[in-house]
């Protein structure tokens, strides 16, 4: 008979070719382009080696580029995780209006990238800015802060926008991971310790900390390999404050028509990513997903 | 036996006229274009298909900064698609990938020639690829030096003639309390980018080329090596406010708190659009500053895919469609110029009256009519869009003064040098 005990691997297969036809091939085929000379404009598809590669780390935007990547996920990567574990602790209390609250919260989960851009750009806007307006109402300035379009602020406000599209998933993770805490531990904790801050550090902590390598490694890669809510608002400027690696795979294989040097971009960009991967988890204490 | 013989010659007569009619009915264009003002693509689709019982028209749309690298990948995938919109930057670069036909390849004889007559000198040149014209115009169009009347005025700013004029005029805003008079389109990833600053360089007589397409910008003497020097002392002395798009430089000016910008002619007509703009009447152009006034003109265009014209009936009715979008009596060409305030290249509209009345209410009709006659066409090539693209992020660099004008000169002329002898021994 065909059972499951005796043939796996064929039982399997429904599963696992979808899985080859979209994720592998598509993949081998890219490595395949990174390594061969791959253009609109010239014909033939000569093999030529790492030569692509060598184009794009000795280009003039690909240190700027990594530069700005690396920055902004050092800022964004930790920003999502706090705030989105301090606004799951928020939210698992119970008060007034808070099953309202709790799907608001949501909200930027659902909503596209480039509409999250336009959102940032009413807010951050020097000359029709919510955020200046209000400052100015406040006369806590006079003039108009140029957030959008001083180099160095410019990285910043998109880090902002970046997080708060991204709290929302940090936030149902820690709250699926806090519900899990045996309330009978969460009731002793806050008989035997009055602090807070004592009790999320010996209590809670230790209960949602695997939840948070994952938020952190997940966090680490989107911000990696952030694109369109970043373009939208600045288009990779001012100069190249906010151009991201990412947006040089599809410089290259759109604007420049070259499909090597992209692929090549984009493996690149796979490489770094699972560097960081390693680093994290192994700057995290070894016991972390150690049942207790 | 004959009742047999009659029967079968029904079902033959009946099965040949059903195929005839399917065969007729089952050409669906797929017309691809960017998602400015859809109702009216719509709308003129509409028209076309009660024009043309047999012929449908799906419209699919990108956003304009999506667009170009949807079209390439719908090239390399095989997807259906007929009719385009193409740009006068692209248009070489696909030409020579195979990607989109000939008009005449599609058209009947003559009338490609016929209509070509009509069509403005720049136009004309956007959508030509070796002799051939691979589109007619969607809208044709000039970058703009464009002014807020009032702010000059009640400060006592005469119109600027020169860039350096425009220097003086912002500082002296500056001075009265405005932060930053100009406000510039800066986006390195879209064409417009470099395209206004070649329109600028125009302005002062810039030569970017010589005939042999040698680039001649990376002489410190060259114009254009001048107005880039130019716009990074704006930029230094905080005069310029960066925007990404024209989309909102028309609600950044309507705030009163900048007088100047550079940007594509049209983008008149919605600032001056009293519907929705607070200070709409307030916007005039002026000739582009420098010496020559003269500017870039460009022309979008209906152009038909080589897929399209591989198959004879649907390449018919890929030209009876851009004949109807673009051709005489240049219906939809002139719906869009009244409508919408889009210029064109079909030149017997600018003494169309309706035309004529419809631009008075934003512009003034003669300014721009000399500007158009003064525009130039860009310097474009197979490798030009890539050669843009290379080329718009060191302009931005150096705009912001994250490098040397000198350096950004240098290392464009070199890529395009490199591109040339590429192309050339390809």
């Amino acid at each position: 008979m065909w059972t499951i005990k005796r043939f796996p691997a064929y039982w399997l297969l429904p599963a696992l070719l979808p899985v080859a036809l979209m994720t592998i091939y598509p993949v081998a085929y890219a490595l395949w382009v990174s390594l061969h000379s791959v253009t609109l404009l010239f014909p033939g598809e000569p093999f030529v080696w790492l030569d692509n590669y060598k184009r794009v780390v000795t280009s003039n935007y690909f240190r700027d580029a990594l530069g700005n990547s690396l920055l902004f996920t050092a800022l964004a990567t930790p920003l999502v995780v706090i705030v989105g574990t301090l606004v799951a602790l928020f939210l698992q209390r119970r008060f007034f209006g808070s099953q309202i609250v709790r799907s608001i919260v949501l909200l930027p989960w659902v909503l596209p990238g480039a509409i999250s851009a336009v959102l940032w750009i009413w807010v951050f806007h020097p000359s029709f800015g919510v955020l200046n307006g209000l400052l100015r109402d406040l006369h806590l300035i006079n003039g108009s802060i140029p957030w959008l379009t001083s180099p160095r602020l410019a990285l910043i406000s998109v880090v902002v926008a970046h997080v708060w599209t991204q709290i929302p998933f940090a936030v149902v993770l820690i709250m699926a991971a806090l519900s899990g805490i045996n309330s009978e531990t969460l009731e002793a904790g806050a008989i035997d310790c009055r602090s807070p801050l004592k009790r999320f550090r010996h209590i809670v902590f230790p209960e949602i900390k695997a939840m948070i390598v994952v938020l952190v490694v997940y966090n680490a890669l989107t911000a990696f390999t952030s694109y369109d809510l970043v373009y939208a608002m600045t288009g990779g400027g001012p100069g190249t404050a906010t151009t991201l690696l990412s947006f040089q795979i599809w410089r290259e294989s759109f604007s420049m028509y070259d499909f090597g040097t992209g692929s090549a971009v984009a493996f690149i960009v796979v490489a770094i990513s699972a560097v960081l991967i390693a680093a994290i988890t192994r700057a995290l204490p070894s016991d972390l997903f150690a049942s207790e | 036996m004959r009742m047999k013989t009659l029967f079968a010659a029904g079902l033959l007569a009946f099965s040949a006229f059903t195929v005839q009619r399917a065969v007729a009915e089952d050409i669906t264009l797929e017309f691809v274009v960017w998602n400015y003002s859809l109702d009216t693509i719509q709308d003129n689709v509409k028209k076309f298909e009660e024009a043309n019982p047999g012929i449908k028209v799906k419209v699919t749309d990108y956003t304009w900064p999506d667009y170009q690298d949807s079209l390439v990948l719908r090239f390399r995938s095989g997807t259906t698609t007929d009719v385009i919109y193409g740009g006068q930057d692209w248009l070489p670069a696909w030409g020579a990938a195979g990607f989109i036909a000939p008009l005449d390849s599609v058209a009947p004889a003559g009338a490609v020639e016929d209509l070509a007559k009509d069509i403005a000198g720049f136009a004309l040149t956007d959508v030509t690829y070796k002799d051939k014209v691979y589109g007619l115009p969607y809208y044709a169009d000039t970058i703009s030096f464009i002014y807020n009347k009032k702010i000059l005025t009640d400060a006592g700013i005469p119109v600027p003639q020169t860039w350096e004029d425009v220097t003086a005029a912002a500082e002296k805003l500056k001075a009265g309390g405005m932060e930053h008079p100009i406000v510039y389109e800066y986006n390195q990833e879209l064409p417009n980018f470099y395209d206004a600053f070649v329109a600028q360089a125009y302005g002062r007589g810039a030569e970017l080329f010589d005939k042999d397409l040698n680039p001649l910008f990376a002489d410190p003497n060259n114009e254009a090596y001048k107005q880039l020097q130019w716009i990074a002392d704006a930029y230094s002395k905080g005069l310029v406010q960066s925007e990404t798009h024209e989309s909102k430089i028309i609600p950044a000016m309507n705030t009163g708190a900048h007088a100047f910008t550079i940007v594509y002619t049209y983008v008149l007509a919605a600032l001056n659009n009293a519907a929705d703009q607070p200070r709409a009447g307030e916007f005039a152009l002026a000739p582009m500053p420098g010496s020559k006034h003269s500017t870039l003109g460009f022309a979008k265009s209906y152009v038909v895919t080589a897929q399209a014209a591989a198959d004879p009936a649907r390449g018919e009715a890929a030209w009876k469609f851009v004949n109807f979008m673009a051709g005489k009596p240049y219906t939809v060409a002139k719906r869009w110029a009244v409508e919408k305030g889009l210029g064109f290249g079909q030149l017997p509209l600018f003494q169309d009256k309706d035309v004529i009345d419809a631009w008075g209410k934003w512009a003034d009709v003669k300014a721009l009519g000399d500007q158009a006659a003064a525009a130039k066409a860009g310097t474009y090539t197979e490798y030009s869009s890539v050669w843009s693209a290379y080329f718009r992020p060191l302009l931005a660099k150096a705009m912001v003064g994250e490098a040397s004008v000198e350096q950004t000169m240098k290392d464009g002329a070199e890529r395009w040098n490199q591109l040339k002898e590429q192309f050339a021994n390809r």
